[in-house]
């Protein structure tokens, strides 16, 4: 009989075959299932409309057939993932429970988790810094956080693709979150699809939130430049900020010493469906399925606006930009006279420089209609491949109703999402009192939240404004063609979303 | 088989195995096998899955109804203009800063080779930005370069009042030339350095003796020794030029890592960072980093061919 030895390549092999091996065991399943079940759901609609309103006939088909374990393929074609839903009376969780949450940790703090772990012994917590790649890595393999921390612009593309628990039957029965104590902001975290978005079963809710489109104004640069300060109960036209923005913003030779008015780049997006809102107009068409700024007139004169203070470094941009890094520092250094930023952003406005100089001003109108939506809605959904709904829901409740909610209702960084703890915000000076009386006045619009679009990313749209301004604004491109490129890109982006999400 | 021919075998595998050989061997994979399994889970098994992800449309979320799209998404890097602009950038960036680094380090390493006093204090400071975070570093360079408040348009401006060059925005590939290169110095200076060290002083003296001047020697004594220093740097620095995303990234007027870098540096490594992340593009953007990774592979390649015409060694002279 030959002998042979073994060799390094030998052992290369046998160790590259174990490995793979194993790979192959931690892939598959941990049971094979040997019945295979076959369900395809006929769902009467035309793409890219994800849900109906009013729920459709479904005409189930179900082929059950059996097949060898050591014959199994993956063959089944998931027409629609179907949510697991909660129990009609939730209760708390019999055994003991771990739940993830994915949060920013200086948020949902080591505190917060000892107070509840406190309060509820059968529960552990554990908080992981909120991170986009460790997001997708866990919704990979499966094991999505049980509770994340999400912004309103993700919530109807989170719900096109079923990754939300719809969290109805639990608010139904809460003691301490009660459907009708639900600010309006809340609103984002419902639908009866991803594109109804604002009624509806609930999916999540608002840590706090702002209107979004109010202006902090720094007093000290009007009265430097001769001009008289903006009432904070009359607001402004957004064509009033070109124009004190043209006196505020002061130059000395090429250099910006001072800025007239500065938003957050990020939600230009946001802020152009807000003006358009006015009109009862998207920059979206109907169906979602494009990004329409060249051929809508409205959309195109609201583009043009945000170039034209850009071009003409009447706001901060890549050509004229903020020397701190952000413009709430520049505003709280004395040197931006107007930011536009909501009521949350007041809590650190006053600066030792800009201290009893500041006031807060309603959002200002594009077309003559008062809207003052909050653009993040900053907020917690449960995950719906969750396997521990009812001890996540404690964690949830606790996050939202219990001490953590308390704690930032009386901090002044928002507005609390449940509307009885609207009075713990602080109101102490004159300053906070001007803020909460501005801020009545904006709460008492009850806006309705803005539609987001399902197919896109949370920062898609101003991705590309942010990347096409810039060559606009170095001369590489005009504007018309700045704008069709925004289209373009956005646009195809849609379409692959469409592709991926229905 | 008889009991005879069995005892036999038994006999001849034990006596294999409990060999002095064998047991060498053994102990050898055993030592090996803990990065062995660590290069198949962290490198080979990733790569695979990143190239399969590369022919998908998957967007991180998609895994239910991922589509398997071939070369699609390799083919759309040709006709996708950013991804052009991106890698006519990167060749660009990388045209400015390899040279200016390469030199500065070696003209840094042969000052400090140089027997002077408080050399070793020098050495350290000069070594000191590689240790700095470089989100700091990055940070320190816009306080100076800043086109509104910097202190170099400053100081430009107590002779020409006003100025307001804008350093990291529309000259942002020379500001980031400038920051690269200053924060990657020190370590230039320290290979660079350790090469130096490495020439026997013989060599130099014989020269001197020979009669040649210090350019002579540098030309013709420390400039050959030090090629396989030269042909390490350069390998090291063309591969991190290819793969240079934070400064650009954290020269955006925001300076976080979600906001759009300057045109000017909208590198290669900044198109696939936006493609998955601000456009959903997973398999796209993967696909991207492949192509870069045959490029680098490619260029690479080219430099180790080219290096037995510039590198001196020691084995061509025998």
């Amino acid at each position: 009989m030959e002998k042979r030895r073994l060799n390094r390549r030998d052992f290369l092999c046998l160790s590259a075959t174990v490995a793979a091996g194993a790979v192959a065991a931690a892939c598959a399943p941990a049971t094979p299932q040997i019945v295979e079940k076959e369900v395809i759901r006929e769902v009467p609609v035309e793409k890219p409309v994800v849900v109906e309103k009013e729920k459709p006939v479904i005409v189930e088909k179900e082929v059950v057939k059996e097949v060898p374990v050591e014959k199994i393929v993956k063959e089944t074609v998931i027409v629609e993932k179907v949510v697991e839903k909660p129990p009609e009376k939730p209760v708390a969780p019999a055994g003991p429970a771990k739940v993830v949450i994915m949060h920013f940790l200086h948020e949902f703090t080591e505190d917060h988790v000892k107070l509840f772990e406190e309060e509820n012994p059968a529960i552990t917590l554990e908080v992981i810094q909120a991170e986009p790649t460790r997001f997708f890595a866990m919704y990979a393999a499966g094991s999505p956080p049980d509770l994340l921390r999400v912004q309103a612009p993700s919530v109807p593309q989170y719900l096109a693709r079923k990754m939300l628990y719809d969290l109805t039957p639990f608010f139904e029965v809460s003691d301490v979150l009660k459907l009708d104590d639900l600010a309006p902001a809340n609103d984002y975290y419902k639908g009866y699809s991803a594109l109804e978005i604002g009624e509806g079963p609930i999916y999540g809710m608002c840590k706090d939130f702002s209107p979004d489109c109010t202006i902090f104004v720094y007093k000290p640069l009007f009265e430097d430049a001769g001009l008289e300060v903006p009432s904070d109960t009359k607001p402004l036209a957004y064509q009033d900020i070109v124009e004190l923005s043209a006196k505020l913003t002061k130059f000395e030779g090429d250099r910006t010493i001072s800025f007239g008015y500065a938003y957050e780049a990020g939600w230009v997006d946001r802020f152009m469906m807000n003006m358009l809102g006015e009109l009862g107009q998207s920059v979206y068409s109907e169906d979602f399925s494009k990004l329409v700024l060249v051929d809508n007139e409205e959309a195109y004169a609201v583009a043009k606006y945000y170039y034209d203070l850009a071009a003409e470094k009447l706001a901060q941009s890549s050509i004229n930009p903020s020397p701190a890094g952000w413009f709430g520092n520049d505003f709280t250094q004395g040197i931006l006279a107007m930011a536009q930023y909501g009521f949350w952003y007041g809590a650190m406005a006053e600066s030792d420089v800009t201290a009893g100089q500041v006031i807060m001003i309603p959002g200002p109108m594009w077309a003559g209609v008062r809207r003052d939506p909050t653009l993040t809605a900053t907020g917690m959904i449960m995950a719906a491949d969750t396997k521990v709904p009812e001890a996540a829901w404690e964690a949830f409740e606790y996050y939202n109703a219990g001490a953590p909610a308390i704690e930032r209702a009386k901090s002044g960084w928002g507005v609390p999402a449940l509307k009885s703890m609207w009075g713990m915000m602080p109101s102490g000076t004159e300053y906070e009192q001007q803020k909460l009386k501005a801020l009545q006045a904006e709460l008492a619009l009850e806006t309705s939240p803005l539609q987001f679009n399902p197919f896109l990313g949370e920062t898609t749209v101003a991705d590309s404004w942010s990347t096409q301004l810039d060559r606009a604004l170095q001369g590489e491109i005009t504007f018309d063609k700045m704008l069709a490129n925004v289209e373009s890109e956005v646009n195809a982006a849609i379409q692959e979303g469409i592709d991926r999400i229905l | 088989m008889s009991a005879a021919q069995l005892r036999t075998r038994h006999t001849g595998l034990w006596r294999r195995l409990s060999s002095r050989k064998w047991r060498r061997t053994s102990w050898f994979y055993a030592f090996i096998a803990p990065w062995l399994l660590g290069f198949v889970f962290l490198w080979i098994i990733p790569l695979v899955l990143g190239f399969l992800t590369s022919m998908t449309n998957y967007d991180g979320l998609n895994l239910a109804n991922v589509k398997f799209l071939g070369l699609r998404n390799y083919a759309r890097s040709l006709g996708d203009p950013d991804a052009r602009f991106s890698f006519g950038q990167t060749l660009k960036w990388t045209a400015l800063n390899l040279p200016a680094w390469m030199i500065l380090s070696f003209i840094l390493a042969l000052i400090l080779n140089r027997d002077v006093r408080g050399r070793g204090v020098f050495r350290t400071l000069y070594y000191l930005p590689s240790v700095i975070p470089i989100v700091a570093l990055v940070w320190i360079w816009r306080i100076i370069l800043d086109r509104n408040v910097g202190l170099l348009n400053a100081v430009i401006s107590l002779f020409r009042p006003g100025t307001a060059i804008p350093w990291l925005t529309t000259h942002a590939l020379q500001g980031l030339t400038v920051i690269a290169v200053w924060s990657g110095l020190g370590w230039g200076m320290i290979v660079f350095l350790a090469g130096l060290q490495d020439i026997p002083d013989e060599l130099v003296a014989a020269a001197r003796i020979d009669g040649a001047s210090t350019l002579q020697v540098f030309r013709y004594v420390t400039l050959p020794l030090m090629t396989p220093v030269v042909f390490f740097v350069l390998i090291n620095g063309l591969i991190g030029s290819f793969q240079q995303y934070v400064i650009p990234q954290l020269l955006t007027p925001e300076g976080t890592l979600s906001s759009v870098p300057p045109r000017s540096v909208y590198l290669s490594m900044v198109h696939v960072n936006r493609e998955v992340f601000a456009f959903q593009r997973f398999g796209y953007g993967t696909a991207l980093l492949w192509l870069l990774f045959v490029v680098v592979a490619a260029l690479a390649i080219v430099v180790f061919r080219t290096s037995r015409y510039w590198v001196y060694t020691e084995a061509k002279e025998k």
